[in-house]
């Protein structure tokens, strides 16, 4: 079969729709593979390990009431990263306030290990938690964008995707987001 | 010199803000949280599957595929619909149209009319017998009213008896 025969059996095929047969066995890859980049999202808005892990779970107990809808899912990391926003931020919504688990020996033990003198040369923990305190004092736009722009594994454009706007307006809301933070750091002073 | 320093606190800024960021966003769950959602997962499953048993329809909708669902909404609310309409006009007929309300009495020179006149639950007046007058008739050329002598009345009420025009008018006595 030429190499035209092969592209024109692809456009006349209908294409191979992504539909499982068995949902568990899809949900138990889904799991492996996007567990932890769901938990660093839930983990930077809740700063709380035990929530963070708990919100991560909720997802995919939400993935599991709705997986006769799997099948249809384009992007599957953006679809769980929308879920886990909308938990996470449903969760601190009727907390009302932050919580006060914004431990900072939590939050110490999750670093990489390897990362962590690498850090400690540049800021210690308190500092650490400062620049945290100070990103929730942001507008809630730019520092949703912020946070997940700190995710490792999301591009510009899946988190403009879990937010429903465009990849510009995430690039401007993290520069502004960045800038107000910088200015906001500069008036309280860096402690040297 | 002075643009040097604020350079050098802004890089350490930014270094800072990276940090904090790179470290929130490099946060590592406890290990084994795969298994532990896989495991609340399993038993959210098995909850479910026994859920159709224990609620019925209730359950088995929430099974049943979105379209289907949908379908059956909108027969719901066509039906729901139909049984309104239906009922209305099923009421507005056996309502009789002139026990609805008394008509408006349009008379002229009075800005407002009995509305006993016309309603009917008020008695209705009685037509004076063939050939005769009826209960009272006025005489305006004597001044005076005369009860005609068949004229019917409620019991026990005295009538003075019928006399003669010339004997009854006072001014015939002098």
């Amino acid at each position: 079969m030429s190499c035209f025969e092969g592209q024109l059996a692809s456009w006349v095929a209908p294409a191979p729709i992504a539909k499982p047969l068995d949902n568990a066995r899809t949900i138990a890859q889904l799991v492996a593979e996007y567990s932890t980049a769901l938990y660093r999202v839930a983990f930077s808005v809740t700063r709380n390990a035990a929530e963070a892990e708990d919100a991560v779970q909720e997802t995919f107990l939400r993935v599991l009431r709705h997986e006769s809808r799997l099948g249809e899912i384009r992007d599957y990391r953006v679809w769980l990263v929308r879920i886990v926003w909308n938990i996470v931020l449903d969760r601190k919504r009727r907390a009302k306030t932050r919580p006060e688990g914004e431990d900072i020996a939590d939050h110490a033990r999750t670093l990489h290990s390897s990362d962590r003198a690498a850090d400690q040369t540049v800021i210690s923990s308190q500092e650490h938690a400062r620049i945290l305190a100070l990103i929730d004092r942001l507008p809630a736009r730019e520092r949703e964008a912020l946070l997940l722009s700190a995710v490792e594994e999301l591009t510009t454009a899946e988190i403009a995707a879990a937010l429903e706007t465009t990849e510009s307006s995430i690039r401007s809301r993290i520069f502004r987001a960045r800038r107000e933070l910088a200015v906001l750091l500069e008036k309280e002073g860096i402690p040297r | 010199m002075s643009g040097d320093m604020h350079s050098g606190s802004d890089s350490r800024i930014e270094a800072a803000i990276d940090t904090a960021l790179r470290g929130m966003g490099s946060a590592l769950p406890e290990p084994g949280i795969e298994g532990r959602i896989l495991n609340r997962v399993a038993a959210e499953r098995m909850a479910m599957e026994a859920e159709p048993a224990r609620n019925g329809w209730l359950a088995a909708l929430r099974h049943t595929p979105r379209f289907a669902r949908q379908a059956l909404g909108l027969a719901t609310t066509g039906l729901l619909g139909f049984l309104i309409v239906a009922g209305s006009v099923n009421h507005s007929r056996r309502v009789g149209p002139g026990r609805v309300a008394p008509p408006a009495l349009d008379l002229p020179g009075h800005g407002i009319g009995a509305a006993s006149a016309e309603h009917p639950a008020a008695p209705a007046s009685t037509p004076a017998p063939e050939g005769e007058s009826g209960r009272a008739s006025r005489h305006p050329q004597h001044g005076r009213a005369r009860i005609a002598p068949h004229a019917r009345k409620a019991p026990g009420v005295a009538l003075p008896a019928p006399s003669s025009h010339k004997s009854s008018s006072p001014d015939s006595q002098e």
